[in-house]
């Protein structure tokens, strides 16, 4: 049995998440199915238009497709939890929820009911919270700071900080926060920042980025496609995609540290947020989800809310438990 | 009847032109808006980074029938000028009538299958966080591409019927 | 893969046929997409469409057309040039020189390339044709200036870019600087010597500009030139002091022209309205043969194009020189038909583990990229730039003069590429000094 399938993805080729997730799945699967299926990965825009990946699979343009929930918030705001919001869980915790906690259990029973099977291809690591031209560590400097953020966190900086979010499109982005156009953007992990070149621009980073703990990317296939794969090479396959997320975050890590190594010794100061304030932010984003999840459920949609509920009992019982973890930090 | 089939896609052509013109000056607008509202304000809106992009695709897929009405979609035409009129014309006519209005209707068709999904499912933006709703825009595209394929029947049976004889190129500025 | 080896040949038949270039990308596209995606072909065409309807960094293209429309049609760009023809008549090749600049200077508003190229030609076209200047001499100068913006920042080309290849955007920008001013300068050196060897004649009797004292010359200049810099002055100083973006900025112009027209007392309606009538066609013409590239480009990758240039590569043997050398010419043979947009998200990532894994500068090699880009706009036979001056060209313009009229300056950018190449520090330089806060 020989397969081919070709895998659009949202990002554009030669970007990390394309090169660490989409390409390692596709050596991965090659590995361990000795080569009975073919993963052909294709950048953004090349046969699909970016951000509707999913779109394309469902009308069967291409086999399968590589893309991440947190472009489908807009239309479902469940996404939000497989997305990474803020004040969720960090990547050691949430991908242990998703692999070990029940979580691509749950992922899979929303992608079954649009006729999609789903793999979970891709980890990150955590975002870095902002570049900035005004130094930020308190709430008081949110307030009507002019930062380019998207989904829940722009929510949770308008409605509880007073920041301003501000609509910048990518190729933009420098220019504007190298011109002070905007106070702040954010973009990705540090790895992702780094070749950007954002620390060139701008003189603050500012992180942790509670804003964006982790996140994650999903291969979906249309699910006739899938059952018409032998079981044996099903097992293979997702073997495959459960590799490359462990591996995938592994990278992440190692590329992350040394990006930050770079980072500190730029010119561009790295401001770490207090404890306390972290925990405000960290607040905000938890109270903005559950009122989310319970605006559904007045909606007749309880779905969000059963599902919050066990991931955030699961985040709590990280926190309270993980103490005894030695993280090797300083 | 065919007189009746020009006239009509000659008319439909021109009004979603006008349409068009209306986009850039959206288009100027929200930019200019959203600068002011930025700098000066310090509130940029959440809307016009969308209507932006929404505008500028409205604009061009409205104006497309009509530039082809006037002719000025750009050819190079100095080999086929060696060629006489009648068979440029024969030319002409085959590529629009047999090939090129099955290929936009076609798209026409799919845009507007897209257009009734968006309706249906209530879909909105992925990424914007104003999320419009995206059936008008998607309507838009249908409306511009079927209003293109019309006007490609028109101009392949004007071919056929009477070739251009001069040099394409005839903008006045 | 044979698809997409086919799909170029079978395209410059369609184009040598006579019929338009959009739908000629739209034809080949269609029947290797067909190839390709079976019957579900018409969706996945459809979506490049779309993807190519949502792209907002094309915004910038209607806005400044709609400026040069507007001080065209006012009459301003009129004036503008008369004013400047008082002060430039005795230089060689005075008008030519001032219009590379203006190019220059609108480059450093924009990103997109067909924009300022339609925006100065409309204003241009008709000075230089009064001062009797040659039609290939015009043709070149409004394609060269006009094709500036891909090499003076901010340019959008070079964010994509650098986006793609994993490097840093200021270093690139900065990077492009002075290969760009070098570029500007050949240009400027060669009309300048041009002008000197065929110095452009008026017919007798024609020359109606009676000389103007001092005083007037002055007055003019005032109250036609200082209007125009200004407009400029916000254009460039909206990005510059962070107000605006680049693709703003266009607003800010297109908004600046219309307000200088109206202070200028040269508002009407039926203005307005034949400028937005321009804007629609050139735009709808410019932003329709974009998303037939950008079908065609999805069809070449999904029926193995970048798999076959691959193959090529790793199949030649080439060294580093011989690789660079074999890249540049795929970005070239790409850039006849593909807007750069689609040239660049197929080529970059492509060739960037390549070059990376031969140790090569990436700063270095980027520029010698966006360079061919550049040089491909202009070379004839198939060349965006002479696509869209042929929008804007009057009647007694032909093609061949266009193609006559590109050809010195094809050579004065491959010589800066030469120069570019074999003095790497021309580009690699300066990033290393201004990049920082
Ligand atoms: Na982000
Ligand atoms: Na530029």
């Amino acid at each position: 049995q020989d397969v081919t399938w070709r895998v659009p993805t949202s990002v554009p080729e030669g970007s990390p998440f394309y090169v660490n997730f989409l390409e390692r799945f596709a050596s991965n699967v090659d590995l361990l199915t000795d080569g009975a299926v073919e993963i052909q990965p294709f950048g953004a825009g090349i046969l699909v238009p970016a951000l509707q990946v999913y779109d394309g699979v469902k009308d069967g343009i291409v086999e399968a497709g590589h893309s991440t929930p947190s472009y489908l918030v807009n239309q479902d705001p469940v996404n939000a939890i497989f997305a990474g919001f803020p004040g969720g869980m960090g990547p050691e915790a949430y991908s242990t929820w998703i692999f070990q906690g029940g979580g691509k259990e749950k992922l899979a029973e929303l992608r079954a009911e649009e006729g999609l099977k789903s793999l979970v291809v891709g980890i990150g690591s955590s975002e870095i919270m902002a570049h900035a031209n005004t130094p930020i560590s308190k709430a008081e400097d949110l307030k009507g700071l002019k930062y380019r953020t998207s989904g829940p966190w722009a929510e949770v900086m308008r409605d509880y900080f007073g920041a301003v979010p501000t609509v910048v499109p990518p190729g933009e982005i420098y220019t504007l926060l190298e011109r002070k156009g905007v106070d702040a953007i954010e973009w990705g992990p540090p790895s992702g920042n780094l070749p950007e070149g954002f620390h060139e621009a701008a003189p603050y980073i500012v992180v942790p980025g509670v804003h964006q703990p982790t996140f994650l990317w999903e291969v979906v296939v249309k699910q006739e496609t899938w059952d018409a794969l032998d079981e044996a090479v099903q097992a293979k396959v997702e073997a495959a995609a459960e590799l490359t997320s462990l591996q995938s975050l592994a990278h992440f890590y190692d590329q992350d540290m040394k990006a930050m190594a770079t980072l500190r010794a730029s010119k561009a100061e790295v401001i770490e947020l207090e404890p306390a304030f972290q925990k405000q932010l960290t607040d905000a984003g938890r109270d903005w989800i559950q009122k989310t999840a319970e605006a559904q459920k007045a909606e007749g949609k309880p779905r969000m809310a059963e599902i919050l509920a066990e991931y955030l009992a699961y985040e709590d019982r990280w926190a309270e438990q993980s103490g005894y973890l030695i993280r090797n930090s300083k | 009847m065919k007189s009746i089939l020009l006239t009509v896609a000659d008319r439909i052509s021109s009004g979603l032109n006008a349409i068009a013109q209306a986009m850039v000056l959206i288009l100027i607008a929200s930019m200019l808006y959203e600068v002011v509202a930025r700098y000066v304000f310090g509130a940029p809106t959440l809307w016009a980074f969308d209507v932006a992009y929404m505008s500028t695709g409205v604009l061009f897929v409205l104006g497309a029938a009509q530039v082809l009405r006037e002719d000025a979609h750009v050819r190079i035409d100095f080999l086929s000028a060696l060629l006489p009129a009648r068979v440029r014309g024969a030319i002409d006519g085959l590529a629009f009538l047999a090939v090129l209005c099955p290929i936009f209707t076609w798209l026409a068709v799919i845009a507007g299958q897209r257009a009734w999904r968006a309706f249906q499912t209530g879909e909105v933006e992925h990424v914007s966080p104003w999320a419009p709703l995206m059936w008008p825009f998607y309507s838009a595209l249908a409306i511009g591409l079927a209003a293109l394929a019309l006007q490609i029947l028109a101009e392949g049976l004007r071919a056929l019927a009477a070739p251009r004889n001069d040099d394409s190129f005839k903008i006045e500025t | 893969m044979l698809i997409a080896g086919l799909m170029f040949p079978a395209l410059f038949v369609l184009i040598l046929l006579g019929l338009p270039i959009a739908f000629s990308l739209v034809i080949v596209a269609v029947g290797a997409g067909l190839g390709a995606f079976g019957p579900v072909a018409f969706n996945q065409l459809y979506g490049s469409f779309y993807s190519a309807s949502t792209n907002f960094i094309l915004s910038a293209i209607p806005m400044f057309i709609l400026m040069g429309a507007l001080l065209e049609r006012s009459g301003i760009a009129e004036r503008l040039f008369r004013v400047m023809n008082l002060w430039l008549s005795r230089l060689p090749g005075g008008l030519a020189l001032a219009t590379i600049a203006m190019g220059a200077i609108f480059a450093a508003a924009a990103g997109v390339v067909g924009a300022v190229e339609v925006m100065i030609g409309m204003m241009a076209i008709p000075a230089m044709q009064r001062a009797r200047y040659g039609n290939p001499l015009i043709a070149g100068t409004i394609c060269a200036g006009g094709s500036l913006g891909t090499m003076i920042p901010p340019s959008v080309i070079a964010v994509m870019y650098a986006s793609l290849a994993q490097m840093s955007v200021g270093k690139l920008l900065a990077g492009m600087m002075l290969p760009g001013l070098l570029m500007v300068g050949l240009f400027l050196a060669y009309i300048f010597i041009h002008g000197l060897v065929y110095p452009a004649r008026p017919e007798p009797g024609e020359e109606a500009e009676t000389p103007v004292s001092l005083g007037e010359k002055l007055w003019l200049t005032v109250t036609v030139m200082l209007p125009v810099v200004l407009l400029i002055v916000a254009v460039l100083g909206s990005i510059l002091a962070g107000v605006a973006s680049p693709t703003e900025a266009a607003a800010v112009g297109a908004a600046g022209a219309l307000a200088l027209c109206i202070l200028n007392g040269r508002f009407s309606v039926e203005m307005l309205r034949s400028s937005l009538a321009i804007t629609v066609r050139i735009s709808a013409m410019i932003l329709l043969i974009v998303a037939a590239g950008t079908m065609f480009m999805g069809a070449f990758a999904a029926n193995g194009g970048a798999r076959l240039i691959r193959d090529v590569i790793d199949g030649a043997g080439l060294g580093t020189t011989g690789m660079i050398v074999f890249f540049l010419a795929v970005v070239f043979i790409l850039g006849f038909v593909l807007d750069w947009t689609a040239n660049v998200l197929i080529c970059v990532p492509l060739f960037t583990p390549f070059i990376r894994s031969a140790g090569v500068d990436p700063v270095w090699f980027a520029t010698l990229v966006i360079i061919v880009i550049q040089t491909g706009y202009l070379t004839p036979p198939m060349a965006s730039s002479i696509f869209y001056l042929k929008s804007i060209a009057p009647p007694g313009m032909t093609y061949g003069q266009m193609c006559r009229g590109v050809l010195p300056f094809i050579v004065l950018q491959v010589l800066t590429l030469a120069l570019v190449a074999s003095f790497p520090a021309l580009s690699t330089w300066l990033p290393e000094r201004i990049v920082g806060f």
